[in-house]
């Protein structure tokens, strides 16, 4: 068995008295897409945090290829690789799309230089170029990230986890609150990146997630309930008793 | 013509006429009109250096005149106590400027928002009430004066500021070259990275930026540029005074790039030049211009609130659109 | 020692003043989230009133009911003229409250003169008291705060416009959903705020001098009381303002007043980095 791409040990966070992650031991193994399922409030969103150091764990650890990377910042956390989306959507509203795209492929240089005109770095730009092209975005290359519509502000926080050459990605409902055809496009694309790069990704869209994902993880009320293949978590008695037996008042 | 190619004429112009001023100007309307638009170029800085914090960074400082007044000392202090020339004089000031802002930006940079604004006030006052008290040094409210040593020698002739054509270009060759130096920062990687900052901190930090060292670098760029203003006003003024480091001064630099227009190279320059000729206009015939200044303020804060240079790109896009 | 007991004594009126100004600033702060560099000069505009009140009338006692009512009423005028319009934009109200402040400073300088004035109090009686002879009008000012202060908690507490102020503060977007009428809360939110400071200026107007910039240097206390007390914590504010002009006072009693006014904002800087919920978080709520 080859090191996992992601582990946790024991990892716990509490907000007064809900434990919304409870000693969760987890390990995603490489060149597998990983989704977590759960009803609202399992706690994967808090889940997601921790690993991308916006919150700190009340214990526990994270690793990350072997490195521990529990109390890094998360501009750390992200220059070691792991790259993620929000499930509200979070781009840079009042530079153009292409802004976006450069200065996230630049974020992880240590060094920004002051004086040179941004324009004149050849490789970020090719890459910029490059990101555009493949996620579709170039048409609107030049416009503010603030007038996109949801589906084309998606694609465009997906092209910038892409463009800084991740080693895993983290996708909290990438598809949430879009039009199908905008859902199609983006499943489309996850797809595709997956062949690339490692991928976890949260999703409530049971549809979704049966038909991509190699692993499944189901968590509820901070711990991880079951694990296995899409089927066998179809199959799984607890699960639908959970989760998935239950009439849709998760939705929202 | 095309909008970009009218702006840059305008600049262009702009430049020239600025050249110009030492000789149009007195034949227009009076050399005193000489030295308030080089007191303009020197108040544009500090208007700037909240620019460059607010506009590009997203953090309103309530603080600036701190650094502008240890641009002031480190001048006026170094003429009259240490008995510096010019030059040395010059950069004393710049770098106890710099190295306040490196100092408060440690502590005022992790807080945000209201609370920076707040700690930056309370960093300048705490300052202002130390020189106060500290009068054998700072002079107190009443300040220190100084005769201005040259600033070149050549043999036996020596040029200074007291020739007034010299100050005007001297004052004017230092705003220039600051504002050419803040619109390099903004245009390159560093200035995009706090773009960034200021439009979403969090995602900021997911793609790799360090948000508190970002901002501490602007925070120190920002007390150069007020520092600059500082020490090439207690040139002009040929002394330095503890009541320029009063929170008022850092609120009026406030009005002045929010009402030119934050996040525009050029605004606070505007912002700058309407408040200050609003006072010296108004104020040889009503002692009450600060009326006037009060309500252009919530006017435009109220109908403006990109401020002037906002209103200008608004009208050229409905003109070229 | 009758020279700190004095001044130990002065520090408390003045601290109980304060916390009336620093209050306003605090409802302000909480509700609208706005920084009002504009609430010194509603102390001001008290104070003025004050001396208006006798020149017109000749009869000081009036001024306490005409200060919070035009206090009332300049409030509401400029929360809807200035402050509505740019509900959206925080940032923005430090500007608009910076011009504000303009107008009010110069609009006072027109009225009544640049020349600093003297207002004598009602009162002109001393009473001996531990040992030193003490102004009764300055008890008085005491007493006028603390009832004023009490009355403003009563009203929080114990009526339904007080009520709503509560409940816009904690979650306004819940408050609007139960219908609270959220628009005229905030009216009456800068309403009161400008009527307690303005209060605090009557009060005031006879301890201090009414002078058009009087209310320049009361800012920064009444800042320091909020961000000490704690943002939203209103009892801890009234403590802070009482704490800090008391020790401000024992401090005037050996070094200069400046250097004291150094220790207060030193003190607030420590806990804006430390503690931003205030120093009194879950010990008066």
């Amino acid at each position: 068995m080859s090191e996992p791409i992601l582990r946790t040990e024991r990892l716990t966070k509490r907000f007064g008295g809900l434990v919304a992650v409870d000693g969760v031991d987890l390990a995603f193994e490489p060149g597998r897409v990983h989704a977590i399922i759960g009803p609202n409030g399992a706690g994967k969103t808090t889940f997601f945090n921790i690993i991308s150091g916006m919150l700190p764990a009340d214990s526990g650890r994270v690793f990350f290829a072997g490195r521990d990377i529990t109390a890094l910042k998360p501009h750390e956390i992200s220059r070691c690789g792991i790259k993620r989306t929000m499930q509200i959507k979070s781009v840079f509203p009042n530079l153009s799309v292409a802004d976006n795209l450069w200065i996230t492929a630049k974020a992880g240089d240590g060094f920004l230089h002051p004086f040179r005109a941004a324009s004149r770095f050849a490789e970020v730009a090719a890459k910029v170029d490059a990101t555009l092209e493949q996620i579709g975005l170039a048409a609107v290359r030049e416009q503010t990230a603030g007038t996109l519509s949801y589906g084309d502000m998606a694609l465009l926080e997906i092209a910038m986890a892409l463009v800084s050459s991740p080693k895993l990605l983290l996708l909290d409902e990438p598809i949430c609150g879009m039009s199908p055809a905008e859902t199609e496009r983006t499943v489309a694309k996850i797809r595709e990146l997956a062949r690339q790069v490692e991928i976890v990704i949260i999703e409530h869209n049971m549809e979704v997630v049966f038909g991509r994902a190699d692993d499944i993880t189901v968590m509820a009320q901070g711990a991880v309930l079951a694990r296995g293949t899409p089927r066998e978590i179809g199959a799984d008695e607890r699960v639908r008793e959970a989760y998935l037996g239950r009439p849709e008042d998760d939705d929202a | 013509m095309s909008r970009r190619a009218l702006e840059r004429a305008i600049l262009v112009a702009f430049g020239v006429a600025m050249v110009a001023v030492p000789w149009l100007v007195p034949a227009l309307l009076g050399s005193f009109w000489v030295s308030v638009i080089a007191e303009i170029l020197i108040w544009s800085l500090l208007a700037a250096s909240v620019n460059l914090l607010f506009g590009y960074v997203g953090l309103l400082s309530f603080g600036q005149a701190l650094y502008f007044g240890f641009g002031m000392y480190g001048v006026g202090i170094g003429i009259a106590h240490l008995g510096l020339s010019f030059w040395p004089a010059f950069g004393l000031g710049i770098v106890a400027s710099v190295a306040m802002a490196l100092v408060a930006g440690i502590f005022a940079v992790r807080l945000t928002w209201h609370y920076f604004a707040i700690i930056t006030v309370v960093f300048s006052l705490i300052f202002y009430f130390l020189f106060l008290t500290i009068k054998p040094v700072t002079g107190g409210d009443d300040g220190i004066n100084f005769t201005l040593p040259p600033t070149f020698r050549f043999g036996q002739t020596e040029i200074g500021l007291a020739d007034s054509t010299f100050q005007y270009f001297f004052i004017l060759f230092c705003v220039a070259a600051c504002f050419w130096l803040m619109h390099r920062v903004i245009q390159s990687p560093l200035g995009k990275a706090l773009m960034a900052i200021r439009d979403n901190d969090v995602r900021a930090s997911l793609i790799g930026l360090n948000i508190y060292r970002l901002r501490l670098v602007a925070f120190v760029m920002a007390g150069f540029l007020a520092g600059v203003s500082g020490a090439l006003f207690a040139f002009f003024g040929r002394y330095s005074s503890a009541s320029y480091m009063f929170y008022h001064v850092s609120g009026e630099a406030v009005v002045w790039a929010i009402v030119g227009g934050t996040g525009t190279l050029f605004g606070p320059l505007v912002g700058t030049g309407i408040f200050i000729l609003v006072r010296e206009v108004v104020s040889t015939q009503w002692q009450h211009h600060l009326l006037i200044v009060g309500v252009i303020a919530i006017l435009i804060v109220i109908f403006a609130p990109k401020g002037f240079v906002g209103l200008w790109r608004g009208l050229m896009n409905r003109v070229t659109s | 020692m009758e020279i700190l007991l004095l001044l130990a004594m002065n520090g408390l009126v003045w601290g109980l003043i304060i916390a009336l100004i620093a209050l306003g600033l605090s409802i302000i702060f909480g509700l609208l989230d706005i920084i009002n560099i504009a609430h010194g000069d509603f102390f001001m505009v008290g104070t003025m009133v004050a001396w208006a009140t006798v020149q017109m009338t000749g009869n000081f006692w009036l001024a306490f009911l005409a200060a919070p009512l035009i206090g009332l009423v300049l409030g509401a005028i400029i929360q809807r003229v200035v402050i509505q319009p740019i509900r959206n934009a925080a940032a923005l109200s430090i500007v608009a409250t910076f011009g504000l402040s303009m107008i009010l400073q110069e609009t006072a300088r027109l009225t009544f003169g640049a020349v600093p004035k003297r207002l004598l109090p009602p009162i002109e009686q001393t009473i001996r008291l531990f040992g030193i002879d003490y102004e009764v009008y300055r008890l008085f000012a005491a007493a006028l705060a603390i009832a004023a202060l009490a009355g403003f908690f009563l009203y929080l507490h114990h009526t339904k416009t007080g009520t709503w102020m509560r409940a816009v503060r904690h979650d306004p977007d819940t408050a609007i959903a139960m219908g609270i009428p959220a628009e005229r809360v905030y009216v009456l939110t800068f309403a009161i705020g400008f009527a307690l400071a303005a209060f605090g200026g009557a009060v005031a107007a006879p301890i201090t001098t009414v002078d058009f910039r009087g209310g320049v240097d009361i800012l920064p206390v009444c800042f320091m009381a909020v961000i000490i007390g704690g943002l939203g914590n209103l009892p801890g504010t009234a403590a802070a303002a009482v704490l800090l002009a008391f020790m401000e006072g024992i401090i005037q009693s050996f070094a200069d007043p400046t250097v004291a006014r150094i220790a207060s904002l030193v003190l607030m800087s420590a806990v804006l980095l430390v503690r931003p919920q205030g120093l009194f978080k879950g010990f008066a709520r």
